[in-house]
């Protein structure tokens, strides 16, 4: 029994020392460093959107739940604008670099995902679904965005992101 | 005014103007306090907006999921039928986790299944998970404790909204034993963009305390009471989930089940390995789910085991698998959908045998060789709350052909 252990550490010992691995949990960009890179190094300064009171049941029918914020920064030029948002998965926050151009997505980016498992979002094969998607008349995306196995909650989470960007900008455009 | 009067003016003009530079105009301190305002909130939120565990403060976690079922018949531990119609409250779960530090996580899932447990009662209460994860630097995830095995697809993704049909299919029952758990220590991470790998040792199963012989190998599963841990065995497992709505897998656990004989002094020195493997995948475009597992179990020294476990039991069915597998293939579609609401028909083709081969001299129970049918629809009217309607039709036994209504949720 002593030797069989012993070689299941050692086994397990090699696989640990092995393993050049990447994980789940990461901070794949900051949120500075996305913004920045949105507007090509020179990022304008974040406007404020106020999220009115009309504005709520909105936000709740897209998030399935009230949010907890009464106001959003963005940094926005022209007909783009920018935004770092923040929804749960299954039990973290997933925060999502948001770029969204003359009412359609232009580019969705995990900036920090905190679960120990479903961080294949980040490929650019998932989050590419959502570029050019808009909203339609009942605030749902144009378009059916397939989920990552094993995650379904992280892809949820993120189709809610985008149609609230989405919602924002177009709101921030019509506070002007 | 005098000359020092003069310059004393001027003093106070120049630190006036620095003075009114350097501090913060009203807009800037707004703006500042609003900022910190938000981060603040954003934070509180972090903790109260959920998927499926709520934080309770502090790093805690709650979340959950059950399912309550109507069965027309039954299927007895004999595997015949029992054709008196039941309702069940067959699992509520509770999830409680935490967080110790962005690296340092503690995971559990307490079940009660059949709503009462006691003595005189068919209800147990079972602890299915307890573990801490541990991120090891950017190297790879560890976990240590009672975790669940990654074989198959439903053993790791079991809650009801997750899964077609208001049972679990009889594959990932019968032959990969889920809920399935080992203790032990284990490692995972991303081999490459997509490919996931799992590896560990873990404590194994007894063939000496196998006592239903129609269930395959899954009642000489442990679940770390008391486990005799004389023969631990190894798992690996690689997924792909690269892209989205694919998932492509396989794994395999293997390990002595002679545990030296604790449990049955004629098993002293045998091996009796048993070794578990499939093959699964996955893959949703658009409205349509495809879903398919293969799953083949041997046995060593059966016929040892056989005999070890009627001598001590006197019961000649008691007999234990040579070879056992299983495979099915499942077709869903989303016929409708609006707002949180959504329904998908789906059918599940299932084949299997818990008694492929045994030992020479012993009879199969031939009721153990099926082929199930399923025909049958999920209805949300949430992501996490659904409401389930199929019929199983069974080619081998008829008797046991039902139609079944379940209620699933998870939180």
């Amino acid at each position: 029994m002593k030797s069989k252990a012993r070689k299941h550490a050692l086994v397990l010992a090699a696989l640990l020392v092995a393993s050049g691995a990447t994980l789940a949990r990461g901070v794949y960009q900051q949120p500075e460093a996305f913004i920045s890179d949105a507007f090509a190094g020179k990022p304008p300064v974040a406007t404020v959107l106020w999220l009115t009171g009309a504005m709520q049941p909105e936000i709740v029918r897209i998030l399935r739940h009230p949010y907890a914020l009464q106001r959003v920064r963005f940094w926005h030029s022209g007909a783009r604008s920018a935004w770092v948002l923040e929804e749960v998965g299954k039990e973290e926050p997933i925060t999502t670099g948001i770029i969204v151009n003359q009412g359609r997505i232009e580019t969705v980016k995990i900036l920090i995902y905190r679960e120990s498992r479903g961080d294949e979002v980040r490929y650019p094969a998932f989050t590419g679904q959502f570029k050019g998607a808009a909203l339609t008349a009942n605030q749902e995306l144009d378009r059916t965005i397939d989920g990552i196995s094993g995650a379904t909650l992280s892809s949820h989470a993120l189709t809610r992101l985008a149609r609230l960007a989405l919602y924002f900008d177009a709101r921030s455009r019509e506070a002007k | 005014m005098s000359r020092f009067g003069a310059v004393l003016s001027g003093v106070a003009a120049v630190l006036w103007t620095l003075a009114a530079q350097a501090a913060p105009s009203t807009d800037d301190r707004i703006n500042a306090l609003s900022n910190e305002i938000d981060q603040l909130r954003a934070e509180v939120a972090r903790q109260g907006n959920s998927g499926s565990g709520s934080a309770t403060g502090s790093g805690t976690t709650l979340g959950g999921y059950g399912e309550i079922n109507y069965n027309s018949r039954t299927i007895a531990d004999d595997a015949t039928a029992d054709s008196t119609p039941k309702i069940d409250l067959r699992r509520f779960v509770i999830f409680l986790g935490h967080k110790y530090s962005e690296d340092l996580h503690f995971y559990s899932e307490l079940e009660v299944e059949h709503a009462v447990a006691s003595s005189e009662d068919k209800g147990e209460v079972e602890l299915e998970q307890a573990f801490i994860d541990y991120r090891l630097g950017d190297s790879a995830n560890l976990k240590t404790g009672l975790f669940l095995i990654p074989l198959g697809i439903l053993n790791e993704t079991h809650e009801p909204p997750t899964y077609y049909g208001v049972e679990r299919n009889f594959v990932e029952t019968l032959i990969i034993p889920s809920t399935w758990r080992e203790g032990g220590i284990g490692i995972y991470g991303e081999a490459a963009q997509g490919l996931r790998y799992d590896l560990g040792v873990t404590t194994g199963f007894d063939a000496g305390k196998i006592d239903n012989p129609n269930a395959g190998i899954a009642s000489a599963h442990q679940e770390l009471q008391f486990a005799n841990a004389s023969d631990l065995s190894v798992y690996g497992a690689l997924n792909y989930l690269g892209l989205p709505g694919l998932r492509l897998g396989g794994g395999v656990f293997t390990g002595n089940t002679g545990q030296d004989g604790a449990s049955n002094p004629l098993l002293r020195g045998v091996s009796a390995r048993l070794t578990l493997w499939d093959l699964h995948g996955q893959y949703r475009a658009g409205n349509l789910e495809l879903q398919a597992v293969y799953a083949r179990g041997t046995l060593g020294d059966a016929d040892k085991v056989a005999a070890a476990l009627i001598a001590a039991s006197g019961d000649p069915t008691l007999i234990a698998p040579k070879m056992f597998y299983g495979w099915y293939g499942q077709i869903a579609y989303h016929v409708w959908k609006k707002n949180d609401a959504d329904v998908a028909p789906f059918i599940r083709y299932e084949r299997y045998n818990t008694q492929e081969k045994i030992a020479e001299g012993y009879t199969a129970n031939p009721l153990d060789d099926e082929t199930v049918t399923t025909v049958g629809a999920n209805v949300n009217i949430h992501p996490q709350v659904v409401f389930k309607v199929d019929y199983q039709r069974f080619k081998t036994d008829s008797d046991k052909n039902r139609y079944d209504l379940g209620l699933g949720y998870m939180f």
